[in-house]
């Protein structure tokens, strides 16, 4: 039996929720999506499914939205409000990433619907929190990047910061994750009190709670700035994105036994021995003496595939990885032996492989089904109202 | 535990065996809700976030307690406690043993191999507490027959491996990479979390405990799942973009007044993008096929250089703050001197400040979950290595003062070193810029 089952959550969310309502309806919660007559905004996001038209074209729908009933409400009306309030006062988590000045809205905000139903608990997703100088502040992905300080630290040193992995919206899928986390914990604290309560994630501060690693703490020791540095890091030799012959691969060698098996698979293959010398043991010489380290480790790496070196490489002990592409990870053999992969067969999209469940479990979890048409579930959901 | 503890994993008891983030981030997560989290140490194996320590206790007289002072320490231990364990010992390890069995939750993301060299798999802990929660995070599954399973995995080489690092960087360059920050790990931390509260839930209702096993790999490649499904449909594999997005135009990072300076921005929607082009002014941005999207993203070129000639002679925050009130999403690009100093992180007490027994008090980054009616919080920061071994094996494990003697004078056992030892890190004074003065700041330790 699903974890979540019997019990229902109403998804007021965009990209800053929708995969944690993705989880939570994988996980058996009933989660009904509200959509506005023209459908959600995420229907629109590119990629779409070729030859379909329409609000069921859009594959961030298609995935974002798995497992998620839909109900179509006109919330600029004053009936649409009521009915929505209505709505989320059946519900025991509603989520909502409107913009804080929204979240407390009079009929159908935070408070009116905990006021009629002090079970449900409300998990405001904002930008940068409900309080606070800048509560009003709008944010996207990229401003998420931005504002935490991780931005800062990604990208070559004579060319402008990045988001990590623009394209797929990884800050909005962490804060979702966490938003799904909080609805979790609310429901657990209703077991013990009784109570629904208010609880919130903001953006900024979920993206904050990640940036520590790229150098928050060690700032605090000793105030040395750690700019980016590209896709090489100086703290052990090589480290970093190496060019092979069809793309990258990622090396560390980040322990004593790391750079022996590297010294010696370099000098096998070119040939050089004067790597072997016990001189660049010791992490400080091969950082200073990093440009030849990674010109050697170079002339190994681009005479092989990604595959190869990560395979033979691993095989001598060396964490090296390839930089895999979409289409890469679509043909890896890994994924594909751990029958990770699930067959879909979609009402729009027809028998389609989409992704498998994040993690497995010893139990009859998980629980998938086809995103919803725009507003699939109206007559349902508000026909029992 | 207090009895009036409020917060809602109180009463949970989890016993961590990690090492860097993956786990130890979800175990934070499980702490500041009021879980007891007790977290396994080895001084002949110490966690590498132990390892680091600081540049500035790299002295004779610090060496007793260098591994209590990495800055990493408190973010990823704060609120747990710390037993000093060597599990080589089969004494030390039939102690774990005991511990396990009387714990709610088992998190580890050591490899399948060690946990079954140590009898700590679930098919070995399932029989001594059938309501055991098991939670494993190797890099790439717990199927020995899988071809990855031998592979070694660590933080700064996943990402490349799920995919993230193909996609960062501007199109026809060098991949940038990410190796400042290791997404998967945290992504496979907080997927733990919800395969733990969602255990929980399953072991209310039917009596059961749970295996988990999050596979990095696995569950970092979910979430590129709309172009894995794009891929499947068109045979398309998506390039890497800078920082540009198909729905919103322009977004992107642009010169601010200074050096290195930055400011980030997403137009979302027309209006934002008339707005814009008021708050510019001029006739830099009145190009009529510009006031669409698909205008805009055909010439984001041409709008870049535009809008970075505007922003070029402003400072970030500034820019940040006139294009905010304009209603267009933007922040200036803060470095870790910008996030320390944030005005919105500083009035929101982001950072957290907790009794420490080597500081006095230390500092650490916050918890993102505020729960209005039942707050997370931990009671302490990162505790000494070994800092709770003996009430532990006393209360937990039931063994006597001699016993323990016993185990700690082989070495199996070993309780902190120096505990009257208290000193300052060098940068007491970031308390008051963080915004954590007056009554938020518990005293300082005296100066050793």
């Amino acid at each position: 039996m699903a974890p979540w089952s019997g019990h229902r959550v109403v998804d007021l969310t965009g990209l800053a929720g929708a995969y944690g309502t993705r989880l939570l309806a994988a996980l058996g919660a009933e989660v009904i999506k509200v959509e506005p007559p023209e459908g959600d905004p995420i229907r629109t996001y590119a990629p779409h499914a070729p030859g379909v038209e329409g609000p069921e074209s859009g594959l961030w729908w298609a995935f974002l939205s798995a497992g998620k009933k839909s109900v179509v409400i006109d919330r600029s009306t004053a009936d649409g409000e009521a009915r929505l309030a209505a709505l989320l006062a059946t519900a025991d988590v509603v989520l909502d990433d409107s913009p804080a000045a929204l979240q407390d809205r009079p009929v159908s905000g935070h408070s009116a619907v905990r006021a009629a139903n002090p079970a449900t608990s409300w998990v405001a997703i904002t930008p940068f929190g409900l309080t606070g100088p800048r509560r009003d502040w709008t944010t996207s992905d990229l401003v998420a990047w931005a504002s935490c300080g991780l931005a800062s630290t990604i990208g070559f040193p004579d060319s402008p910061p990045l988001a990590p992995a623009a394209p797929v919206q990884l800050a909005m899928h962490f804060t979702a994750v966490n938003a799904a986390i909080a609805s979790m914990l609310a429901l657990r604290g209703r077991r013990r009190t009784g109570r629904g309560q208010l609880v919130e994630v903001a953006i900024q501060e979920a993206m904050v709670s990640m940036a520590p690693e790229t150098g928050v703490p060690l700032f605090l020791d000793d105030q040395v700035p750690r700019p980016r540095a590209g896709n090489r890091r100086p703290v052990t030799s090589p480290f970093g994105l190496f060019p092979c012959q069809d793309g990258y691969v990622a090396i560390l060698a980040l322990q004593p036994n790391h750079w022996q098996a590297m010294a010696r698979w370099i000098c096998d293959e070119t040939g050089n021995e004067g790597v072997l010398d016990e001189v660049f043991n010791d992490i400080a010489v091969r950082n200073e003496a990093s440009e030849a380290v990674d010109a050697w480790t170079e002339e190994l790496t681009l005479a092989a595939t990604k595959h190869e070196l990560f395979v033979e490489g691993q095989r001598r002990g060396i964490p090296i990885t390839p930089v895999n592409t979409v289409s890469d990870l679509r043909a890896d053999p890994h994924l594909a032996q751990a029958g990770w992969w699930r067959d879909e067969d979609h009402p729009s999209l027809g028998q389609v492989q989409v992704p498998g469940a994040p993690f497995l479990v010893s139990h009859q979890w998980w629980n998938w089904s086809v995103a919803p048409t725009l507003g699939q579930h109206s007559a349902e959901i508000l026909g029992a109202l | 535990m207090m009895d009036d503890d409020h917060r809602v994993l109180a009463g949970l008891k989890v016993f961590e065996l990690s090492v860097a983030v993956a786990a130890p981030c979800a175990g934070r997560y499980l702490a500041y809700h009021g879980a007891d989290v007790v977290k396994v140490e080895s001084r002949v194996n110490p966690d590498v976030a132990r390892l680091f320590g600081s540049a500035w206790a790299r002295t004779e007289e610090y060496a007793p307690l260098f591994m209590d002072t990495s800055p990493y320490l408190p973010e990823m231990t704060a609120g747990k406690r710390s037993i000093g364990l060597e599990l080589k010992d089969a004494d030390a390890l039939a102690a774990a043993h005991k511990l396990i069995e009387g714990c709610d939750v088992f998190l580890s993301n050591f490899t399948p191999d060690a946990l079954e060299r140590m009898g700590m798999s679930y098919a070995q802990l399932h029989p001594v507490n059938p309501r055991l929660i098991h939670v494993v995070m190797p890099g790439f599954g717990a199927d020995p027959d899988l071809p990855y399973y031998p592979f070694r995995a660590f933080g700064p080489n996943q990402a490349p491996l799920v995919g993230l690092d193909a996609l960062t960087g501007h199109p026809n360059e060098d991949p940038a990479g990410i190796a400042s920050v290791a997404p998967p790990d945290y992504v496979a931390g907080m997927h733990a979390v919800v395969s733990i509260l969602s255990a929980l839930e399953h072991r209310d209702q039917t009596g059961d405990g749970s295996s988990v096993v999050i596979s990095q790999l696995e569950t970092t490649v979910s979430l590129l799942g709309p172009f894995l499904v794009d891929h499947a449909l068109t045979g398309r594999s998506p390039e890497p973009s800078g920082n540009r997005v198909p729905w919103a135009a322009p977004t992107g990072v642009y010169p601010s007044l200074g050096h290195d300076r930055w400011v980030a921005l997403s137009v979302a929607d027309d209006a934002q993008w008339q707005a814009l082009a008021a708050l510019v002014g001029g006739d830099a941005l009145t190009e009529p096929a510009w006031a669409t999207l698909d205008g805009r993203l055909a010439a984001h070129d041409a709008i870049d250089e535009a809008v970075g000639a505007w922003t070029a002679a402003i400072s970030p925050a500034e820019a940040a703050a006139r294009l905010q009130g304009a209603g267009i999403a933007a922040y200036e690009v803060l470095d870790h001197r910008g996030v320390l100093t944030d005005p919105q992180l500083r009035d929101r007490k982001v950072y957290d400040v907790a009794p420490s027994v080597r500081f006095g008090r230390d500092l650490f980054t916050g918890h993102p979950i505020r729960m209005t009616d039942t707050p997370a919080s931990v009671p302490w920061a990162g505790p000494n290595m070994g800092q709770h071994t003996r009430e532990i094996l006393a209360d937990r494990v039931g063994l006597s003062e001699a016993e323990i003697d016993a185990l700690v004078e082989r070495g199996a056992a070993f309780g902190e070193r120096v505990p009257e030892m208290i000193v300052r890190r060098p940068f007491d004074q970031w308390y008051e810029i963080v915004g954590l003065v007056g009554d938020d700041a518990p005293a300082g330790g005296e100066e050793s």
